[in-house]
């Protein structure tokens, strides 16, 4: 690892082995290492939630990739449709009346990511991205089911709507509005998603179900 | 029930301030650590002189508690508790020395071994039980800390980072059957799940009193540093908050909080998880360093007599000792002006 190294040390600001001491890089953690830290030191530029889910990866995979499951598992998306764009849906963000909500899903079954990306009010830049990953519980944690991660990225379009003029009403609050209560809100659906996977599971029964509407394909 | 009153604490600081050159001049002293507030090095600290015993730091501790409450008063105490930081001998504690000094004759005497950093926490506790449920009426409790300038300044440990932090005091307090400053409650945990963990290491594997060339010091590991940073993380302001709860306040309603200052990154911790300003978490670590159980009452000390305690302030003093086997804090509604 010689050669890297030497390059590696015109980067300036690297902590490794080779330029700090255990002690040193042992004391450098603790310096880090607070008691508590503010809600928006950990969750206001990015929120990452995750919780255990007794149901096999594979059928929490499965039902995640499968987006008219958003229907069942969030607070307020319902009434996905199909649009005219092959693989964009359209429903109803019903947090706020009149809100249109379009959504894309791209998922890999290597991975086992499911990317929701969505934005309300147009489906031309969707740039609401919700990154979700199923890991095997076993591998992780040494116990069945699924450990799922959902991160959402603050994109400056929620602190500033670029299209104001898309708005139902004038006085129709942003998506963005709402960023402190992501981690709750959040929160709140993921134990949505684990209470539907873990009872469809538990009793035996597919952990799907059929869209409302089928997609025009 | 009897209210118990911590009536007046005093305290004593052996020789000349020590600067922290003593330890980052030395030859072969470690010093790649002294940037990290885990190991800062304090600019002052005080030693003891080298005959200097706890039971002659407590003797000089109690000096002006005797003039401003009277050496009848003091003499007459019923209840006397100390604990030693480092014990000058085995077997035999400082109390009864520290009586035959002062001349008492308390029905109640406690050598306190354990509770460490946090031990004049548990003492109070101890002398408000004994004042509540027996004939008693006033209790002495003592903190006497001597190891920095002993057991850190031996010539191998003295170029340790963990060298520097140490500094000597004793703080001593007057607890009283009274309504003047009331004790508004205590809490406390021994966790025996947490013994153990703190260790004295001596290379040549010999038993601390027997003879041989390796040096004393505190077997700390990185890894056993990261556990107690944890622990004490969330012990303090834990029994702190229990503490609130019980006595139906906020922890941002605590006007005066006093902790044991192990380092710079503790005292951080805790005022953040409190939500406490750093004007209202008072410390004396940049004057006398890590105090272990004397920085209780000597900070309070130091608060009182240069007016940062203000008349009704909601006082709360707390920490965790040695590696998280005991935690406490104790709530006081101070009314005990000097002037």
């Amino acid at each position: 690892m010689s050669e890297p190294s030497s390059t590696l040390a015109d980067i300036p600001g690297l902590v490794r082995i080779e330029n700090t001491g255990k002690e040193e890089l042992t004391a450098h953690c603790m310096e880090l290492t607070h008691a508590v830290y503010p809600h928006h030191q950990v969750y206001g530029q990015y929120c990452t939630i995750h919780e255990h889910v007794d149901c096999p990866p594979e059928q929490a995979y499965d039902y995640l990739r499968q987006g008219h499951h958003l229907e069942e598992w969030t607070c307020s998306l319902r009434d996905f449709a199909p649009t005219g764009t092959p693989g964009l849906w359209v429903g109803h963000d019903r947090l706020e009346d009149d809100t249109r909500i379009y959504c894309r899903v791209a998922a890999n079954p290597e991975a086992m990511t499911v990317d929701y990306h969505c934005s309300w009010d147009q489906g031309e830049k969707l740039w609401m991205i919700y990154l979700m990953r199923v890991v095997p519980a076993r591998l992780v944690l040494d116990k069945p089911g699924s450990v799922i991660t959902w991160t959402n990225c603050r994109h400056p379009y929620y602190d500033d709507n670029p299209h104001p003029g898309l708005a139902p009403r004038p006085d129709r609050p942003w998506v963005g509005d709402y960023w402190d209560l992501f981690y709750a809100g959040h929160t709140v659906e993921m134990r949505n998603l684990k209470a539907i996977l873990e009872h469809r599971h538990r009793g035996g029964l597919p952990v799907g179900s059929a869209p409302a509407r089928t997609v025009a394909q | 029930m009897t209210t118990v009153s911590l009536t007046d604490v005093a305290s004593y600081l052996p020789g000349e301030p020590v600067p922290a050159e003593f330890y980052t001049d030395f030859p072969g002293a470690e010093d790649k650590l002294r940037n990290h507030p885990m190991f800062k090095v304090p600019p002052l600290r005080h030693h003891v002189a080298g005959d200097e015993t706890n039971a002659d730091m407590v003797e000089r501790a109690v000096q002006p508690l005797i003039e401003r409450h009277g050496a009848a008063e003091i003499r007459g105490v019923d209840v006397l508790l100390v604990h030693s930081q480092l014990p000058d001998l085995p077997f035999v504690g400082a109390g009864t020395e520290v009586a035959r000094r002062l001349g008492l004759n308390p029905e109640w005497l406690v050598d306190v071994a354990n509770a460490g950093c946090a031990s004049f926490v548990h003492m109070v506790k101890l002398a408000r039980q004994i004042l509540t449920s027996t004939d008693a009426k006033t209790a002495l409790i003592c903190n006497a800390q001597s190891a920095a300038g002993q057991w850190f300044t031996q010539s191998e440990v003295r170029k340790l980072a963990q060298a520097a932090i140490p500094g000597d005091g004793c703080g001593v307090g007057y607890v009283t059957t009274s309504a003047e400053s009331p004790v508004l409650d205590v809490e406390t945990r021994h966790i025996g799940e947490y013994a153990g963990d703190m260790t004295l290491a001596v290379d040549d594997g010999r038993k601390y009193w027997e003879p041989g060339e390796s040096q004393l010091r505190i077997g700390f590991t990185d890894a056993s540093v990261a556990k107690v940073l944890a622990r004490g993380n969330r012990l303090v302001p834990e029994v702190v908050m229990e503490l609130c709860r019980r006595i139906g306040v906020a922890s941002t309603d605590i006007d005066v909080l006093i902790t044991n200052q192990p380092n710079r990154t503790f005292l951080r911790n805790w005022r953040e998880a409190l939500q406490l300003p750093a004007e209202r978490h008072l410390n004396t670590f940049d004057a006398y360093g890590n105090l272990f159980g004397a920085a209780l009452p000597v900070t309070l000390d130091r608060a009182l007599s240069s007016g940062q305690v203000a008349d009704g302030d909601l006082m709360v003093l707390g920490g965790f000792a040695h590696a998280g086997d005991f935690a406490g804090a104790v709530a006081v509604r101070w009314h005990g002006g000097r002037d």
